[in-house]
């Protein structure tokens, strides 16, 4: 994927710390985000991926340093942040059709709500089912919803936490080209967490691995949009690659 | 719909029924005295004073209809206010664990010196037995909905309006009505005290009177209407449940 244009600065984190009383989760990290790119964050579970993540939401406020958004400061969540919750946070009280036009309720939208929901709903396969509750879907269906939810505001950041865990391969691998496919059409910038290396390797144009000692290191991705990367032995390479800096950390 | 409600009626609801009157058959034959008397007997009673009957219950129906109805507008609002707000839940909540317990009938006096004779007093009776349940429900519906749920409010910026609109008040909704099902079964329970003075009208009266005078028969009568009454008000409320909770009603398979 060659491009030729300069990427914007998105977000940048500047000598972020956070501590969940006695305990360091996150030390010292400065990171620098563009406009636009994938990034996909791993490391072990319990290291404070999912808190990075809450962070940059603005769920959580650093106890050090400062998180800028398109040069803001973050205060608190912003309507231009989407986050996809590991749980989903699917309501059970409303059907698939309901659930993906909230958001557009809640910014105040009133103008062509059915036709924004309907248009998404079809990009993700998903129109026979807009009068479905949460409980009358699969776990591969639940996830497209909770996509389409977020996506549906436009948003300029999508944050995902750990969005394909507890999905059987086939249906991982349809939601992981529907995430990319989504993210890139509209220029959203990604950040998502992961515990699987293929994923990672597969959805992040830059990888971020948080380390024991809370650091981050950083790397770019080389097989990032390769037509069909899981038939190309690079791929894998990458992926033993990461691993090895994985094990090597422990 | 109306010939599948007929069907489902006939089908669990007459079965019930059917398996009610054979234990009060049994019962009458075994212990042979005139305090219960045959089914047969208190259906004749029925049937032959039906105007008398409907007269009485429509009164109890109206006094429980307005107790459950002001029950719910100072009710939701204040049970809301205990699950969200924690404060006042810390303050309020001892204050409720000692009301709750307490019989409400022993305040029966105060409510006739404060409201008088008539149905005021009736129906703020009803009520005052009944509110500490729908605000407990309401409460406790709040503080069951996932942490999640308000984070995913968060994420879209809702104002706190919108995360009572979209989240807490359908959530608790589950809550509500099962509430509600216990605040009307303590209602109609309730009768017997809120029409045993001042009053010619009520089921609760009819029975009372028929207890005095020892007509058991149409003592059992009247015991046999407000069971009437319940089926009613409880059909009723399941209908009104599966129209605003239907997420519920698809995901049990009612």
């Amino acid at each position: 994927m060659a491009c030729s244009e300069t990427k914007q600065s998105h977000i940048k984190l500047d000598h972020v710390s956070f501590s969940f009383g006695d305990a360091m989760i996150i030390r010292d990290i400065s990171l620098e985000l563009l406009r636009g790119e994938t990034y996909a964050l791993i490391g072990k579970s319990g290291i404070g991926k999912s808190t990075l993540l809450n962070l940059i939401a603005g769920f959580l406020k650093p106890d050090k340093g400062l998180i800028l958004i398109g040069g803001i400061p973050v205060t608190g969540p912003r309507k231009q942040t989407s986050f996809q919750f590991q749980e989903l946070g699917l309501f059970p009280w409303q059907t698939v059709f309901e659930a993906v036009s909230l958001p557009l309720k809640i910014l105040g939208e009133k103008k062509d709500i059915q036709a924004q929901v309907m248009s998404i709903l079809t990009e993700l396969h998903l129109e026979s089912h807009k009068d479905k509750y949460p409980h009358q879907l699969s776990g591969g269906e639940r996830q497209r919803v909770a996509l389409a939810r977020t996506l549906i505001s436009d948003p300029d950041l999508l944050l995902m936490d750990e969005p394909s865990s507890a999905l059987d391969a086939m249906t991982k691998e349809e939601l992981q080209s529907s995430i990319l496919r989504q993210s890139q059409e509209r220029g959203t910038t990604l950040m998502i967490v992961t515990h699987d290396i293929e994923e990672a390797v597969l959805l992040g144009q830059s990888i971020l691995i948080l380390n024991e000692n809370e650091t981050l290191t950083r790397l770019e991705n080389p097989c990032f949009g390769i037509q069909n990367p899981r038939d190309v032995l690079a791929f894998y390479d990458e992926v033993i690659k990461i691993r090895q800096l994985l094990r090597f950390e422990s | 719909m109306t010939k599948r409600f007929l069907k489902r009626f006939i089908n669990y609801q007459l079965m019930g029924f059917i398996c009610f009157l054979l234990i009060w058959q049994v019962l009458h034959l075994l212990l042979n005295t005139h305090t219960i008397p045959s089914p047969l007997d208190t259906f004749v009673y029925f049937v032959r004073v039906p105007l008398v009957l409907l007269k009485h219950s429509g009164a109890s129906i109206l006094r429980v209809v307005a107790a459950v109805g002001i029950s719910l507008i100072l009710g939701v609002p204040a049970g809301l206010l205990l699950g969200v707000n924690s404060t006042i839940k810390r303050l309020f909540s001892p204050l409720l664990y000692f009301i709750y317990p307490i019989p409400k009938v022993a305040f029966l006096p105060v409510f006739m010196l404060l409201f008088g004779l008539g149905n005021p007093s009736k129906i703020l009776m009803i009520l005052f037995i009944i509110v500490f349940q729908i605000m407990l429900s309401v409460r406790d519906g709040v503080a069951q909905i996932s942490p999640i749920y308000f984070q995913v409010m968060d994420s879209f910026c809702g104002s706190a309006w919108q995360r009572y609109r979209y989240l807490i008040v359908p959530a608790i909704l589950p809550s509500l009505f099962s509430g509600l099902r216990i605040s009307i079964g303590i209602s109609l329970a309730s009768l017997f005290f809120a029409e045993n003075y001042a009053t010619q009208f009520g089921i609760g009266y009819f029975i009372l009177s028929a207890w005095t005078k020892m007509d058991y028969v149409e003592m059992f009568s009247g015991i046999l209407a407000l069971g009437f009454i319940g089926i009613l008000l409880f059909n009723l409320l399941d209908r009104a449940e599966s129209v605003c909770v239907p997420w519920l009603k698809r995901s049990t398979g009612k």
